[in-house]
């Protein structure tokens, strides 16, 4: 089946692997062939036809972007006539597209203004009855249909890639027009994936549109700071023009739509961005905090540069580090090594998206990680990916990428992972210990206590008969589990014997860096004599306005992180901050450098790194695709065998219970300080819960109590169902303890100033 | 033949403007000639020519609402560049031109344009849309030139001329149930597959199954195999109906189902064209209590078609989509004549879809039913089935009756013998095998490739593979008994003699090649009879010479007002696509006639009849455009000795790369056809 067939393109000879078209190979070897509606990243829609090409013998043009060549065939991709037909098209493209480049959003970055150019179409040559129609205005997005040229690229990314399904085409001709689906307006994520793609001005950001040229604004390749997908994305920030010195700022995002993605939060969260100056009395006391310290608290998003100074600075001072996210994620992934043995190699997001077979569990996905979710999308279109997603609370964001949802009980995922283990594992070659283990679990137990019974890991068993590549997709529920390791040695079982590639995700943008570059120690959650980085202490250091000493968020430091595909990606400034960053603390400290990237290259090798300096990295994807970001970490030796413990008694959850759990696009205090992300800060439960726990829709309750205690307004939420309610926690700022387990049971009363 | 007065369609080129009547040259194609139910069409243009019957026929106008047309299709696309944006050019300057406002220069963009689109749209509506459109402006250049010159509108511009038109497909027109299958092709190539089922079920309610079990005439008529080879247009059926079933969605309906209309139609059948008749009429608000005999629901596919071929939690699935429209079963419920009497005063119109549930004889010596080991097709697959899919156990009298010990068809150590040749003979030998038999013989009297051709490659094969013996050219001459215990068969050999005056060649029989197999049962599976024993005798409903309900095989009611009948009881035992496609067009009819009393067809169905006859399909006609030689898909099928040991699904269905492989392939031949009166 593997077999390449060679054939011409314009005389030179080519080869093709199973499955590329003719204008693939054609974009591989560099041969122009032009397109108006062909995106990598999805089925080809097939609607501009300027990819016509001729082939000798055959009659008539042939379409290249879906058509895969034969064995000796001989390609032409220009000739006279097909130069006469592509200019037609374009002539036809012009009919009546309004002439407002003067003011539209797209000029200079447009494809029908550069095909216009290109194919020498001046005028319009041919008429029709003009339709005048109404632009929609959809909250973050704008659509103009006159402005729509139909390339439907926008629907296919929204459905094939995304999954959101969002918008589709409504047949009609020249009268054509994209519309939300099944809804009168857009109700949708809001990723902007469709902006991004819309090589026209037809869907614009709402809130970029009328600012800026696109020639006027300077671009910044850098990481997304949101989660720990590690996207890429340019800051495009306005220098010239209008604007004064010192009046810069991030007028939006772009990324590399023709091979990657961004979800929302990514995309309009970019406004997280800090003015200030230098405090130098803050400083002085920052640095005395510091000094007399027993800890440093710090969140994960933070550079790798950055945990390595404070690693530095614990081996100079032996102040203990505490950051509970990455301890207990490392943890995990070192239990998981233990018992995966040779088959300890995490999978990568492209891997994920390549799989057939798909077992989710732990992660409420599409909120968690955006990014791994629309690599569920993309294996389930594309490769009808079976995808079993193991969760207390269903998600209906998931429903058409899910082929079977497997409900447990809250605190059960221990006995869940075994029940797997035992259900996939059967009839599959393992080893003795493994065999024994299997055989000593008390399935009766376990599943009268998960509440998942036998029929339904029957049938995930039955879902995976066809599979050739199955992923287990691992979240953060269990890492913060009481038992995560155990669940984590669970899980490097079927790595090793049930032919599972495993992904594990990561909550924040560098969790997997400061795993692996710090030496982390447990945290008690005293705050006394404790430093916070962008967490909670005593003496607080944070990208906030609020903190004890205010530092540079990530968009405005240089610096790496290291996203869940384990690649080192690099921070650039998108926008200048005139005060410190910790590098400048470093330094009072003694163990600073010039500059922050100065690090870069001292990075852990023991961990993966590689000595390379920031300024040699490399930050951008090829033109066939190829990511040519950062680098990949190198492999490294994985802890020594371990065996699985026994699986004893269930913990139980009865009572009210919360689930720590970000709306779409929220994820933390950048976010929820971004301007044009939606800050839904609500409690969100279903009909029962509601009924369950005493509560209407729009109470204002107060939940937990002491410290902890917080109000929120509840909202009944008709998507929800059973007894476990959604509590955000991105607007909590620092205050938020990561590392405790996702589920929490509370108190809720009913708020004494509640009118 | 057809009479035309002027005709360029498939480039013939016949011109009787001016002549005499009695002189002029016929088409040879079957044009249709019918505008609607009272009239005549005066002119017919479509995707490869135009012709006219009548010399009053405006050519300007006529092109100019062929190009409308079009923009009324698109209504339901404009999914390219040149097809959407051409198409309104088409339309507006011959609209222009028509209505006296035209230039010179319009009818050179017109060329233009209609040159582009038929060299790069996406389908075959856009590329060939242009055709009669030049045909008329090359054969009547002079009144479209008169329109410009004088600009003054065409002769009919402003009078009230009718015009039908409808767009078909070559293999939209050979599926019995005319399934819009570029559309549902094109949902799986877009990963749309909610859009995929819609477009299936718009015309076909039972995805799964036809997505399985249809012998798809469609591919016999699949333009691509002018290419390469045909498209597997059955199999990617499945994409849509797995997605709506994987993913736990509602019933993705083709429309929203109407408001009650207070009417309500008796079914008697929950088969095929029970479900479709149901399924259709309830979309549209009519009530429908549907009467079934068995415990079960589904028909035939039910205990008929094997658990290996057609999972019931698949075929479950299209009847669950059924009854979600509210629908109502009544089931263990055998209609009688005096429910009928009873059915025609309670209902608004009854549908009869009662099949074919008697097995016919093979006509040999000795055949007697007393006789054990004699075992019908019908009863023996109802039986294998009941069992495998319900867990319904033989009652003590079955088991006396089939000689059998246990609760199952069990037919470990037994010799069967079944006598066929079509899909029902097919499944009871490879049930046979999965029960156990130690032998099993198919005795057919023609050859090989005639088993093929009746049924599919792929049976076949599966099923030798599967360890059938096949013998050819032989049939039973008699049945040999102890006690009436079936013992042995005695088969006759025949050949195939040639008839010398070229004539078809005759089946003879080889005297003394005569020969006895020892066997257990004889299961005839020659073919099956209605049984219509409940039909009122004094209705005097008519009848083919075949036994079965006469309609007109146009609005399926029978001689007696009111009452319907489709699926096999009309038409004699045949295939499910045939049968849906009966109940879905019998639908149709019987809601219009719910409401008016009147049995009409409409004007698209009218059209769909003519076109039928015409047949879309050309083998000749030579593709351009596309690259050949790009490989059909296979799916892969259970391997053979783990298959013939249970009732697992033989064949996996495509994996999702091949399916959208298989999808690229198709080429989108959508055309438009369309009268004028």
């Amino acid at each position: 089946m593997s077999e390449m067939i060679t054939f011409t393109i314009d005389g030179r000879k080519v080869r093709a692997k199973k499955g590329e078209t003719i204008l693939n190979v054609a974009r591989r070897e560099g041969i122009y062939i032009p397109t108006m509606c062909y995106l990598e990243k999805t089925t080809p829609s097939a609607s501009c036809r300027l990819c016509v090409v001729q082939a000798e013998g055959i009659d008539g043009m042939v379409l290249s972007c879906q058509t895969p060549p034969t064995e000796g065939l001989a390609v032409v991709t220009n000739n006279d006539v097909l130069e006469e037909e592509r200019t037609n098209i374009m002539r036809l493209y012009d009919v009546n597209h309004p002439l407002e480049c003067g003011v539209c959003d797209k000029s200079g970055a447009c494809d029908l203004q550069n095909k216009t150019l290109e194919f020498g179409v001046a005028s319009q040559h041919f008429t029709a009855k003009e339709q005048l129609r109404k632009i929609e205005h959809w909250g973050m997005i704008n659509y103009d249909p006159n402005l729509c040229i139909m390339c439907e690229k926008c629907t296919h990314v929204c459905n094939e890639v995304v999954g959101d399904d969002a918008i589709e085409l409504k047949f009609g001709g020249y009268k054509s027009t994209i519309i939300p689906k099944n809804s009168e307006r857009l109700n949708c994520t809001f990723c902007g994936e469709c902006i991004a793609v819309c090589p026209v001005g037809a869907l614009v950001s709402s809130d970029f549109q009328y600012k800026a040229n696109a020639w006027e604004l300077e671009r910044i390749p850098s990481t997304c700071a949101h989660c720990s997908a590690g996207c890429a994305l340019e800051y495009e920030v306005k220098t010239s023009g209008a604007a004064k010195p010192g009046e810069e700022r991030i007028f939006r995002v772009t990324n590399n739509f023709e091979y990657a993605s961004l979800c929302g939060a990514g995309r309009f969260g970019f406004d997280f961005d800090l003015r200030g100056d230098k405090d130098g009395k803050a400083f002085v006391k920052a640095v005395e905090a510091i000094k007399n310290a027993g800890a440093i608290r710090f969140s994960s998003i933070l550079s790798n540069e950055e945990a390595l100074m404070l690693q530095r600075l614990k081996e100079q001072t032996g102040v203990k580090l505490f950051n509970e996210d990455a301890r207990q994620y490392k943890a995990f992934v070192d239990a998981f090594g233990s018992t995966a043995d040779g088959n300890a190699e995490l999978a990568t997001l492209d891997e994920l998206k390549a799989s057939d077979g798909i077992i989710v569990i732990g992660t409420r996905v599409a909120t968690d990680n955006p990014m791994t979710r629309y690599a569920l999308t993309t294996a389930a279109r594309h490769k009808g990916a079976k995808v079993v997603y193991m969760h207390p609370l269903e998600d209906t964001l998931m429903q058409n990428v899910v082929t079977q949802f497997v409900k447990y009980e809250v605190g059960t995922e221990e006995g869940v992972m075994a029940m797997l283990a035992q259900a996939l594992l059967a009839g599959r070659e393992t080893n003795k210990t493994t065999e024994a283990f299997l055989e000593g679990l008390d399935d009766g137990y376990l599943s009268a206590e998960s509440n998942v019974g036998e029929e339904e890991l029957a049938k995930v068993a039955k879902q995976f008969v066809r599979a050739k590549a199955k992923t287990l997709v691992l979240g953060g529920d269990l890492f913060a589990h009481p038992r995560a390791e155990n669940i984590a040695k669970l899980a490097g079982l079927l790595a090793r014997f049930g032919g599972f590639r495993v992904v594990i995700v990561p909550r924040e943008v560098n969790t997997v860096g400061a795993s692996l570059i710090c030496a982390l120690d447990a945290d008690d959650g005293d705050n006394a004599g404790v430093v916070g980085y962008n967490a909670d202490g005593d003496f607080v250091i944070a990208a906030d306005m609020e903190a004890d000493l205010t530092v540079a968020p990530l968009n405005q430091q240089e610096g790496t992180v290291v996203s869940m595909d384990r690649r080192l990606l690099p921070l650039n400034v998108a926008v200048g901050y005139g005060g410190y960053v910790l590098n400048d603390l470093a330094n009072a400290l003694g163990i600073g450098k010039r500059y922050t990237v100065d690090f870069t290259p001292e990075l852990p090798a023991e961990a993966g790194f590689k000595a390379v300096t920031f300024d040699a990295l490399e930050n951008f994807y090829s033109s066939t695709g190829e990511d040519r970001r950062g680098y990949r970490l190198e492999k490294v030796k994985r802890p020594a065998a371990a065996q699985c413990e026994a699986v004893e008694d269930l913990p139980e959850f009865n009572g009210t219970v919360v689930y720590h759990c970000d709306p779409v696009l929220q994820f933390n205090a950048l976010t929820a300080r971004a301007s044009q992300l939606e800050k839904d800060a609500e409690l969100r439960g279903s009909e029962q819960f509601a009924v369950a726990a005493r509560l209407k829709d729009g109470d204002l309750v107060v939940i937990g109590s002491g410290e902890s205690a917080r109000e929120r307004r509840f909202r009944i939420d008709a998507s929800l169902k059973g007894t476990i309610a959604l509590e955000p926690t991105f607007d909590r700022g620092i205050t938020v303890r990561r590392g405790t387990y996702r589920y929490e049971k509370v108190n809720i009363m009913k708020a004494s100033n509640d009118e | 033949m057809s009479k035309v007065l002027f005709s360029t369609w498939k480039s013939e080129q016949i011109n009787n403007i001016g002549k005499p009547e009695d002189t002029w040259e016929e088409s040879v194609y079957t044009l249709p000639m019918q505008y609607n139910e009272h009239s005549e069409a005066k002119a017919f243009i479509g995707w490869d020519g135009v012709a006219l019957y009548d010399a009053d026929v405006d050519v300007v106008r006529l092109a100019t609402e062929y190009a409308a047309q079009y923009q009324v299709y698109s209504e339901a696309c404009g999914r390219c560049a040149p097809g959407r944006w051409g198409g309104r050019i088409l339309y507006d300057l011959l609209d222009k031109i028509a209505r006296g406002e035209g230039s010179l220069s319009d009818m050179d963009h017109l060329k233009e344009v209609a040159r582009n689109m038929q060299l790069t749209s996406k389908c075959e509506i856009g590329k060939t849309v242009p055709n009669p459109l030049l045909d008329l402006m090359t054969h009547f250049e002079a009144e479209f030139l008169a329109c410009i010159d004088e600009q003054k509108p065409s002769k009919h511009y402003h009078a009230e001329v009718g015009y039908i038109a409808k767009i078909t497909a070559p293999c939209t027109d050979a599926c019995p149930a005319h399934v819009d299958i570029p559309a549902y092709i094109e949902g799986v190539r877009d990963l749309r597959f909610d859009d995929s089922l819609m477009a299936t079920r718009q015309t076909m309610p039972l995805a799964h199954t036809c997505g399985r079990v249809c012998p798809h005439p469609c591919e016999t008529e699949c333009r691509r195999a002018n290419l390469d080879e045909p498209i597997a247009i059955m199999e990617l059926k499945r994409l849509g109906a797995d997605y709506e079933t994987d993913h736990g969605f509602g019933f993705f309906h083709p429309a929203e189902q109407k408001p009650s209309t207070g009417k309500k139609v008796a079914i008697v059948g929950a088969g095929p064209a029970g479900l479709t008749t149901a399924y259709y009429l309830a979309l549209e608000g009519v009530h429908c209590d549907v009467y079934e005999e068995l415990p079960v629901l589904g028909g035939e596919v039910t205990v008929g078609v094997p658990e290996y071929r057609m999972p019931w939690d698949k075929y479950e699935k299209d009847i669950e989509a059924v009854k979600d429209l509210g629908v109502n079963f009544i089931l263990n419920t055998r209609v009688t004549a005096e429910m009928m009497r009873r059915f025609e005063t309670d209902y608004d119109a009854v549908m009869i879809a009662s099949g074919t549930r008697i097995s016919k004889k093979v006509y040999c010596d000795n055949e007697r039913f007393e006789i054990t080991g004699y075992w019908g097709a019908i009863d023996f697959l109802d039986r294998v089935n009941l069992y495998v899919k319900f867990g319904i156990p033989l009652t003590e009298a079955q088991k006396k009756e089939y000689a059998i010990d246990s609760d199952f068809v069990d037919l470990t150590g037994k010799t069967v013998v079944c006598v066929g040749g079509g899909f029902t003979s097919m499944d009871v030998v490879r049930c046979s095998v999965r029960a156990g038999a130690k032998r099993v013989i198919m005795l057919y009297r023609r050859d090989e490739k005639t088993i093929i051709r009746n049924t599919t490659y792929e049976e076949y094969h599966e099923a030798v593979e599967e360890g059938v013996e096949f013998i050819f050219h032989s049939a039973v001459q008699k049945m040999n008994d102890e006690n009436d215990v079936l013992k042995s068969l005695t088969v006759d050999k025949f050949e195939l003699v040639p008839d010398p005056d070229g004539g078809r060649p005759q089946l003879v029989k080889i005297e003394g090649a005569s020969f006895d197999i020892e066997c257990d049962y004889l299961i005839p599976a020659v073919s099956q009879s209605a049984d219509l024993k409940f039909v009122p005798e004094e209705w005097e409903l008519e009848m083919t010479s075949w036994n079965t309900l006469k309609t007109n095989g146009k609005d399926y009611m029978t001689s007696r007002k009111g009452i319907f009948a489709s699926g096999d009881c009309e038409y004699g035992p045949m295939t499910i696509v045939n049968a849906v496609g009966q109940a879905k067009r019998a639908a149709s009819v019987m809601a219009r006639y719910v409401m008016n009393g009147e049995i009409t067809l409409s004007d698209d169905e009218i059209m769909e009849d003519q076109l039928r006859k015409m047949r879309v399909y050309d083998k000749q006609e030579k593709v351009t455009g596309w690259l050949p030689g790009l490989p059909r898909q296979k799916s892969e099928v259970v391997d053979v000795d783990i298959r013939k040991m249970n009732n697992m699904e033989v064949n996996f269905g495509f994996t999702q790369e091949q399916a959208i492989s298989e999808a690229e392939r198709c080429m989108r031949c959508y055309y438009i056809a369309m009268v004028a009166h």
